[in-house]
């Protein structure tokens, strides 16, 4: 066992808000090539409405590109996907092209649907490229479905949505436990933390069932670290709205959810690293996942390939375009980051883009490497889809050399 | 105070970021939905709280208002958020 592994005590996973893969990272191709993001080819672009040709360039904005959130539910992500071509066409096939028109259908505004094609120069994004060059970037990262929040963020806690591909409230009636519950029955520790009250968290079910020793909030997060009383699997929760706090404050939204300012985001994804960076013991022993939940509407130029279904299937009805899902496809590529001293510096895992190297990642393959991790004969219990049993676990990214102190980078907020 | 040889400087977000009046996005407006699911297996305690209608929610201060009502409810542990 590498030595990264073997020293190995804690998972924090922190999952952001609707961005995808080449609206934050695509920019850092030009620094380096193995990173598959844009390259300023002719075929990063769609269509406008009017036949115009648009190429995706690096000026997005912090915030005021997306008064309108760009469609991301499941019908408006199959349009992105399929350039709009009818789902009951024969033979259609996925590319990339339906972004600008998907957005049009919101703004009415050829010029404001161009805004999806936007992506941010590396230098607006020096915690996300930093953390992306100096530890280990995915080029192969994708939501778990593709659609909204709920159903994606899902996966990331029980390896399924449960046939769900909506922002439904679900009931539990399968036997698949969430990552909480597998790791508190098998003796281990485990906890969500959400921001605040006001902000609150996304993970309604677990609220209901296991409170209050899974939930914590963001002060207590940064509390037990700086006690070096991390559980050995931490969810981290974003703020996801603006509001005053108990003392009149301003809070602002960190969740990187548009029209959210990215920048808090950024210093949130900061404070997480240095919370953990700057406790010695926490350091050495801990991974941290920086990851997105979806990519909010948001233009990436890799199609997202197929994968394992998992036992269920969408009807017509659920997906609202005419035809069931069968959880066959994964959803568009997201930005994923793995923090960790024993990774080394610029490391890329390769994505789709490899037929011989590559590696599909997505939600599911965070309980799926939790629960190898810490609670290794769970499958004697059967209790886990076929999806997840069949997703990319990532620790292998752990190796036996750790990296000096003076070589790992250190924020200044 | 411990130094750090490679340090990185992150920018402050411009207070005029803040708009809590800003329309909400439709999973905010769904994190109302489900929490106002959730406080149904809470309603024995919780009858005022109910008599809100989520739906009648728009903006952000209002559903973090919503928010921190209900969530005081399921999750009465919770410390204070910190302010700026």
């Amino acid at each position: 066992m590498p030595a990264g592994l073997d020293n190995l005590k804690h998972i924090v996973v922190l999952m952001m808000e609707n961005r995808s893969f080449d609206h934050m990272l695509g920019g850092l191709t030009k620094q380096n090539p193995k990173i598959n993001g844009l390259t300023g080819a002719a075929n990063e672009s769609n269509p406008d409405p009017n036949g115009t040709i648009v190429k995706a360039q690096p000026i997005a904005k912090f915030q005021g590109d997306y008064h309108q959130d760009p469609d991301h539910h499941f019908p408006g992500v199959d349009i992105q996907i399929y350039g709009g071509v009818p789902p009951t066409t024969a033979n259609r096939q996925p590319n990339m092209q339906g972004f600008i028109k998907s957005y049009f259908t919101q703004t009415n505004d050829a010029n404001k649907a161009h805004a999806v094609m936007n992506y941010f120069d590396p230098k607006d994004l020096p915690v996300l490229t930093q953390l992306a060059t100096e530890y280990a970037v995915f080029n192969g990262w994708c939501a778990s479905i593709p659609g909204p929040t709920i159903c994606n963020r899902a996966f990331a806690h029980y390896g399924t949505s449960f046939g769900q591909v909506s922002m439904d409230f679900f009931y539990l009636l399968d036997p698949i436990l969430s990552i909480y519950e597998r790791m508190i029955k098998n003796g281990c520790t485990s906890k969500l933390y959400y921001y605040d009250q006001q902000s609150s968290t996304m993970e309604i079910v677990n609220l209901l069932q296991n409170q209050p020793q899974l939930f914590g909030t963001f002060e207590q997060f940064l509390s037990d670290c700086e006690n070096n009383e991390l559980p050995q699997y931490s969810f981290v929760e974003p703020c996801y709205n603006d509001h005053s706090g108990d003392d009149g404050g301003a809070i602002l939204a960190s969740d990187q959810h548009p029209d959210h300012d990215v920048r808090e985001g950024e210093r949130l994804i900061a404070t997480v690293y240095d919370a953990i960076r700057q406790v010695d013991d926490l350091w050495k022993s801990t991974a941290l996942l920086i990851v997105y939940d979806e990519h909010g509407g948001l233009y990436d130029h890799v199609i997202p390939p197929s994968c394992t279904p998992g036992g269920y299937t969408a009807n017509a009805d659920a997906t609202g375009i005419g035809i069931p899902f069968a959880f066959d496809r994964l959803g568009i590529r997201v930005p994923a980051i793995l923090v960790s001293p024993w990774i080394p510096r610029g490391t890329v895992v390769p994505g789709p883009e490899d037929q011989a190297n590559g590696r599909v990642f997505e939600h599911a393959s965070i309980p799926a490497t939790v629960t190898n991790q810490f609670i290794p004969n769970f499958d004697q219990n059967n209790k886990r889809t076929d999806r997840e049993k069949q997703a990319q676990t990532f620790l292998d990214l752990l190796t036996d050399q750790m990296r000096p102190d003076d070589d790992c980078i250190f924020f200044n907020l | 105070m411990r130094t750090y040889k490679k340090t990185i400087e992150v920018p402050k977000t411009p207070r005029e970021a803040f708009n809590p009046d800003r329309l909400a996005s439709s999973l905010l407006r769904s994190q109302a939905l489900h929490l106002h699911e959730a406080l149904k297996w809470h309603v024995a305690r919780a009858t005022a709280v109910l008599a809100t209608n989520p739906k009648t929610l728009r903006t952000e201060r209002e559903i973090s208002k919503y928010c921190k009502e209900v969530t005081a409810i399921l999750h009465p542990h919770a410390v204070k958020g910190p302010g700026k």
